[in-house]
């Protein structure tokens, strides 16, 4: 117990060390040698300040508390976005299969990929000690779309109908070449695990624009083979507990561990969690520490989602032809499409950022195959959703995002064959798009060479990509920062460059 | 030009501004002093006079000689420079016989008369302010003094100011304002900063000591604008670090000049293909309503703040309100859905009537799903300021939306779910400002929509 006690008390973070330090020698000596009746009387005192001071809060505290100025002087600008859904497509989908036509791969069938090309990049170890590196165009057919005459592959015949809506980013660029790094960067802005999700730092930055939900919910597809997913991907690393991702799952339970426990009616509830609180704001009283303020939050939002969490995750009242637009299985919860559709719901209830994770977007072999299994469970939820956010009017200020943490190689991993080849990871060039508030529609920015290896013109690197994203939401990436182990940390760390090109 | 003259003196140069100030100083205060000990008949005061003289005398001589190794830098015009130049070593050397009459060293009983101190100490404030004034000339140019005073405005070349975009001169309208404010300072007919001055045609076409700043045609490889586009902690950054920057607008317009108009100095716009974006852009720097620009984003008013009571009270109505911008006074404002349930639309126009209170702090509006009635888009109507409004899901008819017409700022209207028909698509295009209309699950179809393609006309959504 007393160990315990003192484990509370260190902290590896600097400010959270002063206030430590503040309970000092003297501090000590002062509550334990008067002994056990101090100790009772500090309880008094506290119990006393903590049924004078719930009671005493009235509305309009409440109320201007709430909407005291933004701490941290944000938005530095007039946003474009009021919120953002993330269609995060984990494994790394192929560019040159769905979007990044490439027609003269076609006559260098089987021809070695130059060493000009590759330019003395380090391949990995699953496709590097291959003897040869064939060429291997994609199995795809390629036509245009819309006005904007978008090149897409015949893998994703519904969002090819709304590709004018669409802003292709197509010289995207990463730092890790692996999958965990590679999707950790991509989340949090490092590769290593530890620094906040882009989520996590909008919840921190902007607050919340609703009181019942999370301002940050990850909904993950159910079956989801392939490269594992963890919650330090939609993790608040240093910043303050409550501002992490909220994960939801398929079926009765949405959220685990929020439904009452069998025999118990919930009615004293409330009268509990007061109790709780005012035992906690002693306890912040006399420590400080900010996660006892994210716990007491974290218990009155789950008291919230209580009730929010079963009416949002509730699809029944969605009419048939909604139903129809996000495809059958938009019916079986836990899905791509129905996590699509329930994203919806959760935007309109006023949810800040949520994110999706779809897995299995891996393919080192039989990519033909492998890419037309992903895109028949994605393609017709995702291009339904930007339908339907437009129709709401919503698309007017959502940002929409899709894309994977890299590309994939032109050349082939394994036996190539005319209808099968693999494709391994590849960083130096994929595509990603967005689409929505404040990006142009039906654009495309950024070119690769013929080979679809590296990025010719207008490379975006995964900063640059975050402080655009940033920059949509009213914040100026280069100060949204937090102070942690005696520096300041942002999200683009100290990279970065709005990509004004992409905007409206 | 001279890059003869060694770095050391060119930087014991850059100190002349500032010893400058050293004998200003002395000299001005040995005035004061005399003056002062004759007004107040206190000879006591004078014992400092000759030390003050002394001392603005060496400081003026120290003046002199980095004056001096500051011109060999060659950046200054000529003939300023001279006039100041030859002031400076005059006042220095009456400084010095000032003092030496001060002393005594000199006497002339003839001009006894005179007064020799008071006489020569007014010399010596004369000529103070004549070099000070050409000298502050070099640095901030000519008209600097006087540019912002009230009286004798003369305006060099009265420009016409215009009505319309086409008739502006893309040079005089839109570039020459732009050099003027963010170049002219160091490059000007008398300060040429890398012997490079924008003052008149001739000057901009012979361009500085690289040689040509303009390649007509070609803004990408011109000097000029591949300067300004540097990134700012580079050495050869315009304007240097400390003064402002150009605007994204600025260089899209010296960009539209060079390779638009070729650079040309007679150009107007009506005869140079300009684009929507650059059109927009002139439109605000000359001032000319901004309603005939598509794309380009309606600038944010000033507002007053809003107070805490307001909001309180607007938050007892159900209202939420999120402030856009930071210490803007720009809000939105939310009333969630269902906050007025069916059958009591007055509920709805009592609430809305709130926000008048801070009607033109808010920029976007959601009133959606909250039984509101024709009649309380009388109180949006009044907003002036709002540019994101959304009705959706209220039993609106045609009528509601007449009353928008008058809100300049408004870019996306959401009547999604309201019972507008298409007669208020012929409402919808007096708003010019509207960008994005969704009019899903309304009584407008796709006929109507197509009948009304006209041009300027915003985008209609309609969904499935």
């Amino acid at each position: 117990m007393c160990n315990d006690h003192h484990n509370k008390l260190t902290s590896n973070n600097r400010d959270l060390q002063k206030i430590e330090r503040q309970i000092d020698r003297r501090h000590f000596l002062k509550k334990t040698s008067l002994g056990l009746g101090a100790i009772a009387l500090s309880s008094l005192l506290g119990a006393e300040k903590m049924f004078g001071a719930t009671g005493s809060k009235t509305k309009e505290d409440i109320i201007l508390e709430n909407y005291n100025k933004n701490r941290l002087g944000l938005p530095h600008h007039l946003p474009k976005a009021k919120r953002i859904i993330y269609l995060f497509q984990s494994g790394g989908p192929s560019q040159m299969d769905l979007f990044d036509y490439k027609p003269k791969l076609v006559d260098m069938f089987g021809k070695e990929l130059p060493e000009s090309i590759i330019g003395g990049q380090r391949l990995t170890g699953m496709s590097g000690s291959q003897s040869t590196l064939p060429i291997a165009p994609s199995t795809f057919n390629f036509k245009q779309y819309g006005k904007s005459k978008a090149w897409v592959s015949d893998a994703m015949p519904y969002l090819s109908e709304v590709v004018d809506d669409l802003c292709f980013m197509k010289g995207m660029q990463t730092d890790q070449i692996n999958h965990t790094p590679a999707i950790t960067f991509m989340q949090t802005g490092h590769q290593l695990p530890g620094r906040p999700s882009i989520g996590s730092w909008l919840s921190y930055g902007l607050g919340s624009d609703n009181e019942n939900l999370p301002t940050f919910i990850t909904l993950v597809s159910k079956n989801g083979k392939g490269q594992p997913l963890k919650s330090s991907l939609w993790g608040n690393g240093f910043l303050p507990t409550e501002h992490q991702g909220v994960q939801f799952r398929s079926g009765k339970d949405p959220v685990l561990y929020l439904s009452d426990p069998e025999n118990y009616d919930g009615n004293d509830r409330r009268h509990m969690l007061d109790y709780l609180g005012g035992l906690n704001d002693i306890q912040n009283d006399a420590y400080g520490d900010p996660e006892i303020q994210a716990r007491m939050s974290q218990y009155e939002m789950a008291f919230k989602m209580q009730t929010s969490v079963p009416e949002v995750a509730d699809l029944s009242d969605e009419p048939d032809h909604i139903f129809e637009l996000y495809g059958k299985d938009s019916r079986d919860p836990g899905t791509y499409a129905a996590n699509c559709l329930m994203a919806r719901k959760l935007l309109e209830k006023g949810v800040k950022f949520v994110q999706l994770y779809h897995q299995g977007w891996d393919q080192h072999n039989n990519c033909p195959g492998g890419l037309k299994h992903q895109c028949k469970k994605t393609d017709q939820g995702t291009a339904a959703l930007i339908k339907d956010l437009k129709q709401r009017g919503m698309l007017d200020d959502t940002l929409v995002i899709w894309g994977g943490e890299f590309g994939r190689t032109v050349y082939s991993q394994g036996q190539l064959t005319k209808e099968n080849h693999g494709r391994d990871h590849h960083p130096k060039a994929f595509t990603m798009w967005m689409a929505g508030a404040g990006v142009k529609p039906g654009f495309s920015y950024g070119e690769t060479d013929d080979f679809s290896y590296n990025v010719i013109k207008d490379p975006l690197h995964v900063h640059d990509f975050h402080a655009t994203l940033m920059h949509l939401v009213g914040v100026d990436h280069e100060r949204l920062t937090f102070k942690h182990q005696g520096r300041r940390y942002r999200l683009t760390d100290v990279h970065g460059h709005v990509v004004k090109d992409l905007l409206t | 030009m001279d890059n003869s003259v060694p770095d050391f003196v060119l930087f014991l140069g850059r100190f002349h501004p500032l010893v400058v100030h050293l004998p200003i100083g002395f000299l001005f205060f040995a005035f004061v002093l005399e003056v002062f000990s004759r007004w107040k008949k206190n000879p006591m005061l004078t014992t400092g006079i000759p030390l003050a003289l002394l001392l603005g005398a060496i400081s003026g001589a120290v003046a002199c000689v980095l004056g001096y190794m500051l011109s060999l830098s060659g950046d200054y015009e000529a003939d300023a420079l001279d006039t100041h130049f030859w002031f400076g070593i005059a006042t220095t050397a009456i400084a010095f016989l000032a003092w030496l009459i001060r002393i005594e060293k000199i006497k002339i009983a003839k001009l006894n008369r005179l007064q020799p101190n008071i006489s020569s100490l007014t010399l010596l404030v004369i000529l103070l302010s004549v070099t000070g004034h050409y000298g502050g000339n070099l640095t901030h140019g000519s008209d600097y003094l006087l540019k912002y005073s009230p009286f004798g405005k003369e305006e060099k070349t009265e420009l016409v100011a215009v009505t319309k975009l086409e008739d502006a001169q893309v040079f005089n309208h839109l570039v020459g304002p732009i050099l003027d404010n963010k170049c002219a300072s160091c490059h000007n007919e008398s300060k040429k900063k890398g012997s490079l001055s924008f003052h008149d045609s001739t000057a901009i076409l012979k361009g500085g000591k690289n040689g040509k700043i303009l390649i007509s045609g070609n803004a990408s490889e011109s000097e000029m604008i591949k300067r300004v586009l540097l990134e700012p902690h580079h050495d050869d950054f315009m304007p240097p670090e400390g003064k402002t920057p150009l605007t994204e607008e600025e260089i899209a317009i010296l960009t539209y000049w060079i390779d638009n108009a070729k650079g040309n100095f007679d150009a107007t716009v009506a005869n140079v293909e300009t684009p929507e974006d650059i059109s927009g852009i002139a439109s605000t720097m000359l001032g000319l309503s901004s309603s005939v620009v598509k794309g380009a984003d309606i600038a944010l008013p000033t507002v007053s703040v809003v107070t805490a009571n307001q909001i309180v009270d607007l938050e007892k109505e159900g209202f939420t309100l999120r402030e856009l911008v930071f210490d803007s006074g720009l809000y939105e404002v939310v009333l969630a859905p269902n906050t007025v349930v069916k059958g009591d639309g007055q509920a709805a126009l009592k609430k809305l009537e709130k926000l008048l209170t801070i009607k033109e702090n808010i920029i976007w509006l959601s009133l959606e799903d909250n039984q509101l009635t024709d009649e309380s888009l009388k109180i949006v109507g009044q907003l002036p300021n709002i540019q994101k409004l959304k009705l959706n899901k209220n039993p609106l008819s045609d009528t509601a939306i007449t009353e928008l017409v008058n809100l300049k700022s408004l870019t996306s209207l959401n009547l999604y779910g309201t019972q507008v028909t298409s007669k208020s698509l012929q409402t919808i295009a007096k708003i010019t400002s509207l960008k994005h209309v969704y009019v899903w699950k309304t009584n407008i179809k796709q006929e109507d929509i197509d009948e009304m393609a006209l041009n300027d006309y915003p985008e209609v959504i309609l969904g499935l």
